[in-house]
């Protein structure tokens, strides 16, 4: 070990599905400039890791239980919205937390291992995992960790708030995993700067949780973060003194060079004074904490940057069966004109690029070192010039690799000749920025680009083989609901598999839909008055990067919110990809990824997903005839609990538009308290029904809750007591007439519910 | 194993009873025989836009 061992750290909560490219980079160039002692760590992947394991989910089965919420909840005569969540959790925890640990394993056996690319074992593998996340944030109630999101009861948008969530045991689960997972290794390595990378919000309390306990056991070490979430709200947190607690200073933007300057002046015990783009808590003449924020520095040489470096990275822990490596192409955006985005601003000042040729060496070279052939080029889009130069790069030297990435449209670059070109080369899919089919919209936008050309431009490259995901939006600033049907309507006519007046098939195979939101960088924020909006000022919000706003024309965010719904409604009607639990694969999206790097075209990849259907299908046709009625047996481990309130209607009700306002949400994190109040008027409370005894079932093979009577239950239960249907037929002494039609019909019920199985159909088997 | 070993109310059951133990009585006339499979909830912060 050297005399000035440096950590970068990617704390929770972030993807799991490939590893992180910014501490690569940093490694790199820190290596280069004579700091030869760098790891780097995926806390993110490791503590998913951690905590979708057996015993960790027994442990939160325990924790949850402990406190005993259903049997509260019970005594009531009715559930209110503010209760509705602890029931669900609540229910979840007692009809599968147990079964899950016993799947958990398994479950990611099958992520990362061939039996990945087969969609009967892949998504209930899928939902497995999304379930035993539930069971992990039962444990911290009412915290929620997903696949994608991790959210307190703590708002991120104010420090006393922060700093309150990184201190609390109840229901911070990365206090633990820090202590007893983390925080040994860091202080055996004991380095001199620990660097952490926040590129989204929900990372960081996290961060700020691990950074205030690594400042506890190691006072020496110089605590620093940076990365593009901070690049929104890094000065904020510089004028809150009491997050020193946590960190000693930010690196705002591009991070390179100031920390490289940062290693040296601790090294070298001098001030931070002159490092350009830091910024820094210190005391005042007065004693006080205070933070100073230093000028701007110009941007590295991108060209010059050395190849990101990811040893050490724990290529094992990924919940995917291969590594998709992540590789900037360029940084900033050529085109940098739409008034929505800010994600540019970022990464720093200006675009700059490296050249195709650099690119084409060091995916080459990168596929060489660490045996991956699949890329994520990390980029806002591809220039023109590019999109013509890299695909001939990429050929000629041999690189080998398949490849995704962001796309602006650009129709004089993405021709018929260009896609084919660029399929040669690797790329198996791109994401196109559309946002919306209203021309009066994409001018408001300044996009630059007409749905017409942009239709081309995705016929084109679905023609050549690549598939073509669009990125829409809903809710910007006048767009009324009109406005957004028209949206769906050309999504829906260009969807793949719907014929058009042309004869041919759309080219569209995902559509990757977001709400509108005002940041604080945004030509939205800085000119309210042009866009028509009235931003509603939270003064308490120190922290605060996305505001909400009245708008003085079209929709507003709560409709905005339900036209998302109904869009996505839609959607899931017309993209074959978004059918039933095929959808999962778009929740992951290096998971459709992958299997079009495998081999498979988009449309093989849909009829691969689609044999899992019609199998099933066949399945039941076979039962409904009365073939295999009588061989049906319950699916092992399927599990039961009594419960107070219907878990299907509360779940209806909680994904009413106005309970998910309520709730934290997912790029901001923030709860509005009056929106509780109007949810829970709006939606009202859920009676209990004496009468009608609920129970809830849980299967572990198609990993579906259904809800039952108690006298279903008492039916299932005999059912396996018997062994199979027809057994219990047996031992019922034959019943006919309407009592066995009412008894088939029940039993092809739970069946069609996923309850039970036919013993040769090995559906169920992850 | 058991769903809830200390709630007599919830179960899981993998281990099956000789024949001759079941059925329970069954008033195949009066039984509430529904069933509601639940559809998965898949809200926004399933389809993180900026995720991988």
């Amino acid at each position: 070990m050297s005399d000035f061992p440096i950590t970068l750290i990617f704390p929770p909560q972030a993807h799991f599905t490939q590893p992180y490219m910014g501490l690569a980079c940093l490694k790199a160039w820190l290596q280069e400039h004579g700091f030869d002692d760098v790891e780097q760590v995926d806390a993110s992947v490791q503590s998913y890791d951690h905590f979708l394991s057996a015993d960790y989910l027994r442990w939160a089965v325990r924790r949850a239980e402990a406190r005993g919420d259903l049997e509260q909840l019970a005594t009531k005569d009715e559930l209110p919205f503010a209760d509705m969540d602890t029931f669900r959790t609540a229910a979840e925890v007692a009809v599968s937390g147990h079964v899950l640990a016993e799947r958990v394993e398994g479950a990611k056996a099958v992520l990362r291992g061939q039996d990945f690319f087969d969609p009967a074992k892949y998504v209930p593998a899928a939902r497995t995992l999304f379930h035993s996340l539930r069971i992990v944030s039962a444990a911290w109630a009412p915290t929620k960790l997903t696949p994608h999101n991790f959210t307190m009861a703590y708002s991120i948008d104010r420090s006393n708030e922060v700093l309150a969530a990184t201190r609390d045991e109840d229901q911070n689960p990365y206090l633990d995993y820090f202590r007893t997972e983390l925080l040994p290794a860091i202080v055996k390595r004991n380095p001199r700067v620990l660097g952490m990378s926040i590129i989204y919000g929900s990372q960081l309390i996290p961060a700020l949780t691990l950074g205030r306990l690594v400042k506890e056991a190691l006072p020496d070490c110089h605590i620093t973060a940076g990365g593009g979430f901070l690049a929104y709200i890094g000065e904020k947190i510089l004028k809150a003194p009491a997050l020193s607690e946590s960190l000693d200073s930010i690196v705002f933007h591009e991070g390179e060079k100031p920390l490289e300057e940062l290693c040296r002046a601790v090294r070298e015990g001098t001030d931070f004074k002159h490092i350009a783009s830091l910024g820094y808590f210190t005391k005042n003449d007065q004693g006080e904490t205070v933070g100073i924020k230093n000028i701007g520095g110009h941007p590295i040489s991108l060209n010059e940057a050395p190849m990101p470096d990811f040893d050490g990275t724990p290529f094992d822990s990924y919940f995917s069966p291969e590594v998709v490596l992540a590789y900037d192409v360029n940084r900033g955006c050529y085109y940098g004109e739409c008034s929505f985005c800010t994600l540019p601003t970022v990464i720093g000042p200006g675009y700059r690029t490296r050249a195709a040729e650099t690119i084409a060496g060091h995916v080459k070279a990168m596929r060489e070192k660490y045996g991956f052939s699949n890329f994520n080029f990390i980029t806002d889009c591809l220039p023109p010039g590019m999109i013509r130069e890299l695909p001939e790069e990429l050929i000629s030297q041999g690189s080998d690799i398949k490849w995704w990435c962001d796309a602006r449209v650009e129709p004089r670059a993405y021709t018929k000749q260009g896609a084919e070109r660029l399929y040669e080369s690797g790329c198996r899919k791109l994401l196109f920025g559309f946002e919306t089919a209203v021309p009066r919209l994409l001018k408001l936008m300044k996009k630059g680009q007409t749905p017409k050309r942009t239709l081309e431009v995705a016929n084109n490259c679905n023609d050549a083989g690549i598939s073509v995901t669009f990125y829409a939006m809903v809710g910007f600033p006048s767009e009324t609901r009109e406005e957004a049907r028209e949206t769906l309507a050309m999504l829906q006519e260009n969807a793949a598999g719907t014929i058009g007046p042309n004869g041919k098939s759309g080219p569209l195979r995902e559509v990757s839909l977001q709400t509108f939101h005002v940041d604080e960088v945004a030509e939205v924020f800085r000119d309210p008055t042009t866009y028509g909006v009235e931003l509603l000022p939270d003064p308490a919000a120190d922290l605060q990067l996305y505001h909400d706003f009245n708008a003085n024309a079209g929709m507003s965010q709560l409709e905005a919110s339900e036209m998302f719904d109904e869009i996505m409604a839609g959607l899931r009607q017309s993209l074959p990809l978004f059918h039933e639990d095929t959808f999962f694969y778009f929740t992951q999206k290096s998971h459709y990824f992958l299997h079009l790097a495998s081999g498979h075209s988009p449309d093989e990849f849909i009829e691969h997903c689609k044999r899992r259907g019609v199998a099933r299908q066949d399945e039941l046709a076979r039962t409904a005839s009365g073939d295999a009625l009588l061989d049906l047996e319950v699916v092992p481990l399927t599990g039961t609990c009594a419960i107070p309130f219907s878990y299907a209607e509360v779940t209806r009700r909680l994904a009413h538009p106005l309970a998910r306002a309520a709730r934290p949400d997912f790029l901001t994190g923030t709860y509005i308290p009056d929106l509780e109040l109007r949810a829970a008027e709006g939606i009202g409370p859920v009676p209990s029904n004496p009468q009608k005894k609920l129970v809830l079932a849980y299967s572990p093979g198609s990993t579906e809750f259904v809800e039952l009577s108690k006298d279903g239950e008492a039916v299932l239960d005999a059912l396996r007591d018997s062994g199979s249907y027809g057994k219990l037929l047996q031992a019922l002494g034959q019943p006919g007439g309407p009592e066995r039609e009412r008894l088939d019909h029940f039993v092809l019920g739970l069946h069609r519910a996923g309850l039970l199985f036919v013993p040769e159909h090995q559906l169920t088997a992850l | 194993m058991n769903a809830d070993s200390t709630n007599p109310e919830n179960k899981s059951k993998d281990e099956t009873k000789k024949p001759e133990d079941a059925p329970k009585k069954l008033d195949l006339q009066n039984l509430d025989l529904s069933v509601e499979k639940v559809e998965e909830r898949i809200s926004p912060s399933e389809t993180n836009v900026f995720d991988k």
